[in-house]
């Protein structure tokens, strides 16, 4: 029995708890004698809950928990057998023999590439089997236990319902708490991986290195490659120079246009294209980055008279990215425009200023921690973005201001790093956990500071 | 200033220098107009240009250049009958006759020396499919139309190598070519030869992906959107809560990537490259999504409707989720909608959990490895044939259309079911 047909065996028979509850619950609404409903509690289906999540509840916790656990159990039996004394006792090649064994007899793999897995595999299947059935055992006692319990309290006046909210109210503060696990995890594995990897590589070059040639054995204390200045100086390169100097104009010039020039129509019909720039997804842009922009770019390049442009030049990166932010730009600052209180633009409109005149020396400056957080935001945005910079941009680690030169970036060296069969421990993938985490970090703090800017300027105008 | 206050002389309006000015500010005020306006037109402009590069070149995806192959069946299959090729034994008679050597012989019988190479690596498969679905094919000569090569493709639909645009422009010549529509690329997989790939397979696994990421993200994002408008006290804990899920909206995709492999794939040790796992990663990107949605739903709903059933003695509980809960649930779809179809067009976190690989089948399963949509795109952009220039603007149009699809119908959902209160 595979766990899915356990899974839904348990969930048939909660089903089936719940039916039974219920209809139990009902003959004593029938068969009340004082009122519609006599002294009954809580109405019928509250009490088929009641026993259906008694009885799934504990078989669930148990079926995790044994998942989990029975992996272990299930190696601990195959060592103790005789027939594994003799395996080797280094840990590396001990482990993908049995790692090797356990996928043959679980029938992900048909075919043996070591000999002495070969010999595991019939004591592989039977301690597999041997645990499943102890699982499914345990499983359906703890079902049929639990239902039954909550089948003997159904009475009259048993408060089913109260009990019931109760297992809600615990599944909704479960469900919130996910946040905090899913940020929580984050923040683990990426400490944890990127102190694996201090440990190998010094804290010092990664930081303050100008060289980026990463090698995949490191030798401690010596310079091993893992420089990343030269990608922080990509990143901001790309994302917050190249990309701002396009979307900031486009997306402030368009929210202007769009709150104070344009008419209802227009408005109703270019706000949603626009938000069509936000919803294309990044690997088309990074597609039309490579396969459009950047040999034009290069053109221009070549016409302006620098010979040594690159294919994969930041500028055709940066740009499309810049279009990318546009959108997120542009709402950013039509927010704040229209938080900025109307007596102030019609003060301003009636003292003779032109429309013009109003929006640069009266809306914008009103409005300036507003559009500064969404720049921040859309920073933020900019240097997380991985598939243009995959696509568009380079690999090699370039420190140079050129625009037509090829810039990597601290994205682009994460997928580079992860994409070769290294093995997990091996300092390429460490390294990209430590990149990760330097990329996390920036993007929380711009992120927390754009918030905090956005909201205090909120207050101010309330 | 005090001279003037002293001796009040009224601005000459209307003379020259005051007129001057005027002319001047208003000027800059068309200027400032016209750049508004050049700065909406860029970006519809850019859009536009985007939408009509990958059209023009990905409809050229959907369609095959075709060859005209004459098979005389009963010479080279010394006399299969039709009713050898059905039934049962259909598999292994086909096995038997041989088709890719048949096919080899009666191109290289009908076009000589230029025979090598014409034909696409599926073409073997293509007639055995038709043999499976006409047997009487087989007893007479027929003239079937297959797929060429990638090369010949190219150089027929637009310029090519030259080598293969001599061979086109002999072949054209016999009226031997023709364009068909290419349901391979439709119902296929991934292969080497341009000509032979097809997205079903990709876009297979990005439907998988997207019913486990609905599955999980969904109930728990309205479960802690309900919690957090309805329930929740203002405690350190919920601030926590908030915090969390404003900055997990923000995190670069590439993160949640990088905790699916730490956590899902190095510490769980769950299946690599498969769906499972792709729906797990993109589900955590996009339930802070349907949470902030799901919020500002919940807040819309006016707190008479919660009063009015908490005086009729409803518990908390059944306030929520018989009252406020169906009268939110639009405004949450929409958002949720929005939500899948960011996770639908992601790619970053997917290549991190290594549903990178050549996939040559369809999964079949969730723990099958498998490849998803976006991640096709990528991958065929990143080859050095010709022939798959087209083929990623062709896949690109495709999720450009459900994406469209997804979000013109929140549009809708929001204007056929809003309340305004």
């Amino acid at each position: 029995m595979t766990g899915t047909a356990l899974l839904f065996l348990v969930l048939g028979l909660g089903l089936i708890g719940w039916i039974a509850g219920r209809a139990r619950a009902a003959t004593f609404v029938r068969s009340a004698k004082n009122g519609p409903r006599g002294t009954v509690n809580s109405l019928p289906y509250y009490h088929g809950w009641f026993v259906a999540i008694c009885a799934i509840a504990p078989a669930l916790v148990f079926m995790f928990i044994w998942q989990s656990i029975s992996p272990s159990l299930v190696t601990n039996m195959v060592l103790s057998a005789p027939a594994a004394a003799d395996l080797p006792q280094e840990g590396f090649a001990r482990a993908a023999i049995l790692s090797e064994a356990r996928a043959i007899a679980q029938g992900f793999q048909t075919a043996a590439f070591q000999d002495e897995s070969e010999k595991l595999v019939p004591l592989y299947a039977s301690a597999l089997s041997y645990y499943k059935w102890i699982g499914v055992a345990a499983t359906l006692l703890l079902l049929f236990a639990g239902g039954a319990y909550a089948f003997t309290r159904i009475k009259p006046d048993f408060r089913a319902r109260s009990k019931v909210e109760r297992v809600v109210m615990f599944g909704l503060l479960v469900a919130s708490l996910i946040a905090i696990l899913t940020t929580l995890g984050i923040f683990a594995s990426l400490i944890f991986e990127s102190w694996r990897f201090f440990s190998m590589v010094s804290p010092f070059e990664f930081l303050f290195g100008t060289e980026w040639n990463p090698k995949s054995v490191v030798t401690p204390g010596a310079e091993n490659g893992y420089g990343a200045i030269p990608l922080f100086w990509g990143t901001i390169f790309i994302g917050a120079v190249i990309a701002m100097i396009v979307a900031i104009p486009l997306g402030l010039m368009s929210a202007i246009f769009l709150t104070q020039y344009a008419s209802a129509t227009v408005r109703k019909w270019m706000k949603p294209i626009l938000e069509i720039l936000a919803g294309v997804p990044t690997v088309v842009y990074g597609y039309f980055a490579a396969l459009t922009v950047a040999p034009a770019v290069r053109d221009f390049a070549v016409l302006l008279g620098v010979s040594n442009a690159a294919s994969d030049n930041a500028l055709a990166a940066g740009i499309v990215m810049g279009v990318m932010i546009i959108p997120l730009v542009s709402s950013m600052s039509d927010d704040s425009i229209a938080a900025v209180p109307n007596a102030m633009r019609d003060g301003s409109l009636a003292m003779g200023a032109t429309k013009s005149e109003t929006i640069k020396q009266v809306l914008l400056p009103a409005a300036l921690p507003g559009v500064v957080g969404g720049v921040l935001l859309a920073v933020s945005r900019a240097i997380g973005e991985t598939m243009i910079v995959v696509m568009a941009a380079g690999y090699t680690a370039n420190l140079t201001a050129n625009p037509f030169a090829t810039i990597t970036t601290v994205t682009v060296q994460i997928v580079a790093l992860l994409t070769g069969d290294q093995d997990f421990g091996s300092p390429h993938t460490l390294a990209a956990f430590a990149l990760g985490l330097a990329l996390f970090v920036t993007t929380f703090f711009l992120n927390y500071v754009a918030l905090r800017v956005v909201k205090k300027y909120r207050e101010a105008y309330e | 200033m005090s001279n003037a206050i002293m001796n009040p002389t009224p601005t000459d309006w209307n003379g020259q220098i005051m007129q001057k000015r005027i002319a001047r500010r208003y000027a800059a005020e068309r200027r400032f107009k016209a750049m508004g306006f050049l700065a909406v037109a860029l970006s519809t402009l850019f859009l536009a240009f985007l939408l009509f590069t990958m059209l023009g070149q990905g409809l050229r995806g959907f369609q095959r250049t075709e060859i005209a192959v004459d098979f005389d069946f009963p010479a080279l299959t010394s006399g299969t009958t039709a009713a050898s090729i059905s039934g049962p034994n259909a598999d292994a008679a086909l096995n038997s006759m041989d088709v890719p050597g048949i096919v080899e012989l009666a191109i290289s019988q009908q076009y000589g020396e230029i025979s090598e190479g014409l034909l696409t690596a599926g073409a073997a498969g293509n007639v055995r499919q038709m043999l499976i679905d006409d047997t009487a094919l087989v007893t007479g000569k027929q003239q079937l139309w297959l797929p060429v090569d990638s090369r010949l493709d190219v150089a027929f639909k637009r310029a090519g190598e030259p080598a293969a645009e001599q061979t086109v422009s002999t072949l054209a010549q016999k009226d031997a070519l023709r364009t068909g529509f290419n349901w391979t690329f439709l119902t296929g997989a991934d292969a080497t030869d341009p000509s032979a790939v097809g997205i079903w397979a990709a876009f297979k696994g990005s439907l998988m992906t997207m019913a486990i990421t609905l599955m999980l993200a969904f109930p728990v994002g309205v479960l802690a959107a309900l919690y957090l408008e309805e329930y929740a006290t203002k405690n350190k804990l919920t601030d926590m809560i908030e915090v969390s899920i404003n900055n997990l909206a923000a995190v670069p995709s590439i993160i949640f990537g990088l905790l699916g492999l730490a956590v899902f794939l190095t510490l769980f040790g769950m299946p690599r490259s498969s769906a499972l796992v792709g729906g797990l990663t993109l589900a955590l990107m996009t339930m802070p999504v349907i949470v902030i949605a799901g919020r500002n739903a919940v807040k819309s709903v006016p707190p008479s409707i919660r009063e009015a059933a908490l005086g009729i003695g409803a518990s908390p509980v059944q306030v929520v989720f018989h009252h406020v809960l169906p009268l939110a649930l639009p405004g949450i779809l929409t958002g949720t909608i929005i939500g899948m179809a960011r996770a639908l067009g992601e790619t970053a976190p997917l290549l991190m959990i290594g549903m990178r690989a050549f996939i040559p089948a369809a999964p079949q399963g969730f723990t099958d490895a498998t490849t998803a949509l976006p991640v096709q795109i990528y991958l065929w952009s990143d080859e050095v044939n010709q022939g798959f220039v087209e083929k990623t603007s062709a896949a690109i149009i495709v999720l450009l259309i459900f994406l469209l699809g997804m979000n013109a119908l929140a549009i809708y959902l929001r204007n056929r079911f809003e309340t305004r209160w």
